[in-house]
């Protein structure tokens, strides 16, 4: 998926990752990779201005640690995050699903015309 | 911070790093937790990159590849971003280098106009108004200022000699201050973040493309007016024109210099 496409879901897919358990800036663009079985891919560098954003509102909070042998920032989900996450992940499903009824099944191939010339 | 990875100056992680440094804005803690992020960040994408097989620059040209430009980390388009305090420091130093040497060069024109004004006369070195744009309110302010003579031109040329030795004069001296300024302040910014905020020989090749222009003009002037004036008026442009040309060759040495000792850096 194009890069520029994701951007406006960063948010909302940081929060998700952070979700499920603390990490820092790398490890969660592992992960993100890992949960949308590589489709999402962007220049991993825009990650770190949306944590820290996300840490500035308050969704987000991070302290420092050792980790395999580097100083690292880690990332968890505060309590607002959580909230925010729950919130806009409703707003994410229900977009989703009216998109999907607005679009519908894919098309079946058009049956091939029966018969013949005799 | 740095494990799996050679620390040299020409280290493509190191000069990314710097890079990052001199674009990030925002408290000083805040600058030094998202360098201190992005390098462990890079150098586990390095550590990967091995890992996997691949030689050690190839790994960093792929984890560059991959976080992408300084400023997707900056958050903001390059040409959007905050002038870092580093960047600022170093375009201060090359105003003041630039600015005082030419200022400084002004000064030597005017040393070298006197020379010529002795040597060839005020005629050589001023061009006088054409008659009729001038008042005879001018003429008497003109011999006022030098009661040695009865000719309002004779007396205009002198004063218009006069008036460009006393700016060449002014200019040196602010060109001096200049670069007393851009001393001092060397000293006190000395720092990696200021003298790698811009590329080597910045200041010293934007102060040879302006000096040799102006040697250009002026040098170009004087010969139009030793053709088409017969040598009137020719001391000014062509002291200027000798001033500016030596700046240049000093600006365009320094420069060598500078690109020289960069390049023995980098090996």
């Amino acid at each position: 998926m194009k890069a520029e496409k994701l951007k406006g879901h960063l948010d909302l897919l940081l929060l998700s990752v952070l979700s499920r358990g603390p990490g820092h800036g790398y490890e969660v663009i592992a992960r993100l990779k890992v949960r949308s079985d590589g489709a999402f891919q962007l220049p991993e560098g825009t990650v770190y201005p949306a944590l820290h954003r996300l840490e500035g509102a308050g969704l987000l909070a991070s302290s420092w640690d050792v980790v395999a042998g580097r100083r690292r920032r880690i990332y968890r989900l505060t309590a607002a995050g959580e909230a925010a996450l729950a919130e806009q992940a409703a707003q994410w499903r229900d977009f989703s699903g009216s998109m999907t009824r607005v679009l519908g099944a894919p098309a079946a191939p058009a049956p091939a015309a029966a018969g013949g010339r005799a | 911070m740095s494990g799996g990875t050679t620390d040299t100056p020409s280290d493509l992680i190191e000069d990314y790093l710097d890079r990052l440094l001199v674009s990030l804005s925002g408290t000083p803690r805040q600058v030094r937790h998202t360098l201190a992020e992005v390098e462990a960040h890079l150098r586990d994408a390095v550590a990967e990159g091995i890992a996997a097989g691949l030689p050690e620059e190839t790994a960093q040209v792929q984890a560059l590849e991959r976080i992408g430009p300084v400023h997707a980390v900056t958050g903001r388009p390059a040409a959007l971003a905050r002038p870092s305090a580093a960047l600022l420091r170093r375009l201060t130093l090359t105003a003041a280098l630039v600015g005082g040497a030419g200022f400084a060069a002004i000064g030597g024109a005017g040393l070298l106009g006197r020379l010529l004004q002795a040597l060839k006369g005020n005629l050589f070195m001023t061009t006088p108004f054409p008659p009729g744009t001038y008042t005879q309110a001018d003429c008497s302010r003109w011999l006022a200022g030098d009661p040695g003579t009865r000719s309002c031109v004779t007396a205009m040329l002198a004063d218009h000699a006069f008036d460009y030795l006393l700016q060449a004069a002014a200019c040196g001296l602010l060109g001096l201050a200049g670069l007393a300024g851009y001393l001092f302040l060397r000293r006190r910014w000395s720092d990696r973040a200021t003298t790698t905020a811009l590329p080597a020989g910045t200041a010293e090749g934007l102060g040879a493309v302006l000096a040799g222009a102006a040697a250009v003009a002026c040098l170009g002037q004087a010969l139009d007016l030793e053709t088409v004036q017969r040598g009137v008026g020719v001391g000014e442009p062509l002291s200027l024109g000798i001033a500016a040309t030596t700046a240049a060759v000093a600006f365009a040495l320094a420069l060598r210099r500078c690109l020289r000792a960069a390049r023995t850096r980098a090996a």
